[in-house]
């Protein structure tokens, strides 16, 4: 699915149009397919359970639109938008 | 006999409850050497055995990122602890068990804490305690935190695995993708010819193969450490060909992995029909629409209780110094001892202890929105906001309580996680305008702008906000530069806070304030008292003695003409005086005249004791003015003159450093009116506008006044959050910088087009 040549140093976010975690709609639900960004980034996201494959489900917007609350292996988390468009996903019904 | 257990978990996993449940109240709350990251300890005893605990910061993983990671990781990484027990949050099992694969691998005796049963229960899952307890590799114990059901089974469980630390078997490995065993068992082998156990070997080959930096620097200093980094690196090029990522990813991956396998064999979620009853305050309170009215309202609740609720207190402690002034000074012959102890030590102490009840409301208050989970939704509501200067949405409640006194303000940025936030945060706190510097507002503006005062003062706190949001800019992108973690927060269900938690919190929080700030302002307020006091006679010019007599003279003087006159008056009066009915002296012209010289007796009166107060308090600013703190402020003169400052103002500025309300006494006192602002500030306004003092270099003052340091309990408050004394340094130099720099701009420019002159 990816061309990975140099995986430490390449995004693997491959296409422009893949879906990311920014464009659910609240209510909508997607499976992690790739995270992107920087490294220190990537672990951490890693480490609070947003792995390859979990299911993710996007609760709701802030007042303000811009975190957004994420439901992730049972509890609640917040992203900012710009960080979750380094998150690649698949729409799940 | 004793043991020394830590205490580890994921934040919000109840360890602080935990740890209370244990220990009681023999607790004490320090800092980690070197970071401002909580240490608390305590201890408790089990059959006979001591217990120290320490309760380590809440951490999702071992990774040493943050602060907190690196003081656990450390931490457990000493032998310091023989026993780790590590707590969990049972409704959350999945996220929580990651950070236990890591305490699985650091090989020391573990002892699992199941905590919120409770929840787990709600949710409707079924946990198999003594099967995870076998995968695991240690001991299970399933409590409920709050209640402290399981306690009792939780000291013995702890009991047991102390002293049989010597039984090893029972550990457990995390078993990788084969690749990665294979690279692992590369290392280990290279590794173990420097004596280590297994389980120390095979930690630090994984945390290699994560390239952690922290084992790398510890590897190079080991006799083959070149060779084990060598092997590392061809390992780690090795599984990112095999797995197309990093040798982190692939073993954070797997321990989920593990973990999921684990919770396959011993949960079972049965589908109860429960309610999240959380899911729906959240629905309120963090609604698109009514979120930020909702969070609108919380913080004007919190200002009105910790202001008007405080104020009540705050008067009992007035009047209690004030009674305690005076019991000490009646019963002490006047001297050098009994002015510090009253002037200087009641006094300064006095003026800071006022704020305790304000300080400790708030913190309660702060504690309630923490305990409730409210705290982490402010952070969701207001991150739009605060990213724009580079921070966390959690920022904006120090900023908030800035308006109030930056001293708790600044304490409170504790609630951020990552030290370059707190930093920028203490950084940029003072300057929003706390409640002491509005006494100088009320009375510059009112002396100078009596017809926009309320403008005025409120442009300084538009000022205020708009040098914090610029600061925060200026050093998001300079000294603070790149250090900005990604937003990732959790937002843990609500709940309803115990009135116990909250007490320790606001009482931990309350003691650290009166502990430090009380020793700085002793410190400073006997340095401005010895200041003020010294030296002891001075020669004034004006020979205020023999004013006093000619004004007593003079006072006297009418007060006879005005006895004349009323005499005369009456004489004339009763000669037209006809009626036999009534006795002259009963009449009504009769009274009317009385009445008169009365009023007029009374108003001379008051004229003379008035005069002979301002005599009084020009003499005793005459006296300041050759005092030190006098020629300290001369000192300065020539540096705050392109201000349009004289040595007063330099003084009030000076004094002000210790709190700024003092700047208003002062003025009081220099400008020989007294330090009463009720009593006085009539005088004050009219001592200010005959000082020769523009209404333009009144703005600038105020402007100096909002923009440099607040005081010196903030100044001891910024070392303590920031733990350095550089950028504490740094803080007051470059508000003092900002503060002379506006001014100026205000005075110069102001004088170049001649406005308000
Ligand atoms: N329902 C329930 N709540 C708990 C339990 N233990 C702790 N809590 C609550 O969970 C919240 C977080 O606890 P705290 O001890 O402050 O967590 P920490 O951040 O890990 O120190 C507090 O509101 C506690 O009252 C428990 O066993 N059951």
């Amino acid at each position: 699915m990816f061309n990975f040549k140099k995986p430490r140093h390449k995004l693997h976010i491959a296409d422009e149009n893949d879906l990311r975690l920014s464009d659910l709609k609240p209510g909508e639900k997607g499976r992690i397919v790739e995270i992107g960004g920087s490294e220190n980034f990537r672990h951490r996201l890693i480490e609070m359970g947003i792995t390859r494959d979990a299911e993710i489900c996007v609760d709701k917007y802030a007042p303000l639109r811009d975190p957004m609350e994420l439901i992730v292996k049972g509890y609640h988390l917040s992203l900012r938008g710009m960080d979750a468009q380094k998150i690649c996903v698949e729409r799940i019904a | 006999m004793n043991f020394n257990i830590a205490i580890a978990g994921n934040p919000n996993c109840g360890k602080t409850t935990i740890f209370n449940a244990l220990t009681g109240a023999r607790q004490r709350v320090g800092n980690w050497p070197g970071v401002t990251v909580e240490k608390k300890s305590g201890q408790y005893n089990y059959s006979d055995i001591r217990f120290d605990v320490i309760d380590l910061p809440g951490t999702y993983s071992l990774a040493a990122f943050s602060a907190e990671e690196t003081v656990v990781r450390h931490y457990l990484e000493q032998d310091e602890a023989q026993v780790v027990v590590n707590i969990i949050d049972a409704s959350n099992l999945e996220r929580n068990l990651f950070l236990t694969t890591q305490l699985i691998e650091l090989g020391k005796p573990l002892v699992i804490v199941l905590n919120m049963m409770d929840m787990a229960h709600e949710k409707g899952l079924q946990i198999d305690a003594d099967t995870l307890a076998t995968l695991l590799g240690a001991p299970v114990v399933p409590v409920v935190g709050r209640t402290g059901e399981g306690m009792d089974l939780l000291k013995e469980k702890i009991l047991r695995v102390s002293t049989e630390i010597s039984m090893k078997s029972r550990f457990i490995d995390i078993s990788y993708p084969r690749d990665i065993e294979i690279e692992i068992e590369k290392l280990t082998h290279l590794i173990k010819r420097d004596d280590e156990s297994h389980k120390q070997s095979r930690w630090t080959s994984i945390k290699l193969l994560e390239s952690d930096k922290q084992t790398r620097d510890e590897v190079r200093i080991h006799p083959d450490g070149a060779d084990i980094l060598k092997q590392a690196k061809n390992s780690i090029e090795r599984i990112e060909l095999i797995f197309k990522d990093t040798g982190r990813a692939i073993i954070s991956h797997a321990r989920y992995g593990f973990i999921q396998g684990a919770l396959r064999e011993c949960v079972v979620e049965s589908l109860v029909d429960s309610v999240d009853y959380s899911r729906k305050i959240d629905r309120l309170i963090t609604n698109r629409w009514l979120g930020l009215p909702i969070f609108g309202l919380f913080m004007w609740l919190m200002f009105k209780l910790t202001y008007d609720l405080g104020s009540i207190p705050m008067d009992w402690i007035d009047a209690g110094l004030i009674s305690l002034m005076n019991f000490i000074s009646a019963l002490m012959p006047e001297s050098m001892f009994a002015s510090l102890l009253v002037d200087g030590v009641i006094g300064g102490v006095g003026a800071i202890a006022v704020f305790l009840p304000n300080i400790f409301i708030l913190f309660f208050i702060i504690a309630v929105l923490e305990d409730s989970g409210y705290m982490a939704r402010v952070a969701f509501i207001m991150d739009r906001v605060m990213h724009n200067i580079g921070l966390h949405g959690k920022a904006f409640i120090p900023m908030i309580m800035g308006f109030g006194c930056n001293v708790p303000a600044i304490m409170g940025t504790r609630i951020l996680e990552s030290r370059r936030d707190r930093i920028l945060t203490v950084l940029i706190n003072p300057f929003m305008s706390c409640s002491a510097r509005l006494p100088v507002y009320v009375l510059v503006a009112g002396a100078f702008f009596p017809d926009n005062a309320a403008t005025v003062i409120f442009s300084m706190y538009v000022l205020g906000i708009v040098a914090a949001i610029a600061s925060g800019k200026l050093f998001s992108r300079t000294i603070l530069k790149g250090m900005s973690k990604p937003f990732v927060l959790e937002l843990p269900p609500y709940q309803r806070p115990t009135l116990r938690s909250l007490i320790l919190h606001t009482w931990e929080r309350g003691y650290l304030f009166i502990q430090k700030m009380g020793t700085v302002i002793l410190v400073g307020s006997v340095i401005i008292w010895v200041l003020g006091y010294f030296p002891r006679d001075v020669q004034v010019e004006r020979d205020y003695q023999k004013e006093r007599m000619e004004l007593v003279e003079d006072y006297d003087y009418q007060m006879i003409n005005l006895g004349t006159k009323f005499n005369k008056s009456v004489q004339k009066d009763r000669q037209e005086y006809h009626s036999e009915m009534i006795a002259y002296e009963s009449s009504s012209s009769y009274q009317e005249l009385h009445h008169q010289f009365q009023q007029l007796q009374d108003d001379l009166q008051n004229k003379e004791a008035l005069e002979l107060y301002r005599l009084r308090q020009q003499e005793i600013g005459d006296i300041t003015e050759q005092k030190w703190i006098g020629r300290v402020g001369k000192i300065f003169e020539p540096i705050v003159r392109p201000l349009g400052f004289t040595w007063r103002e330099s003084v009030a500025l000076i004094t002000g450093f210790v709190a700024k309300e003092i700047v208003v006494s002062t003025y009081g006192v220099l400008f020989g009116v007294g330090e009463d602002i009720d009593e006085g500030s009539q005088g004050v306004i009219s001592g200010l506008r005959s000082s020769g003092m523009t209404p333009l270099v009144a703005l600038s003052f105020l402007v100096f006044t909002l923009l440099y340091t607040p005081c010196l309990a903030t100044v001891a408050a910024i070392k303590r959050e920031t733990g350095t004394w550089a950028y504490t340094i740094f803080s007051i130099a470059y508000s003092l910088g900002l503060a002379y720099l506006l001014a100026f701009g205000v005075t110069y420019f102001g004088g170049m087009f001649n406005w308000l002159s």
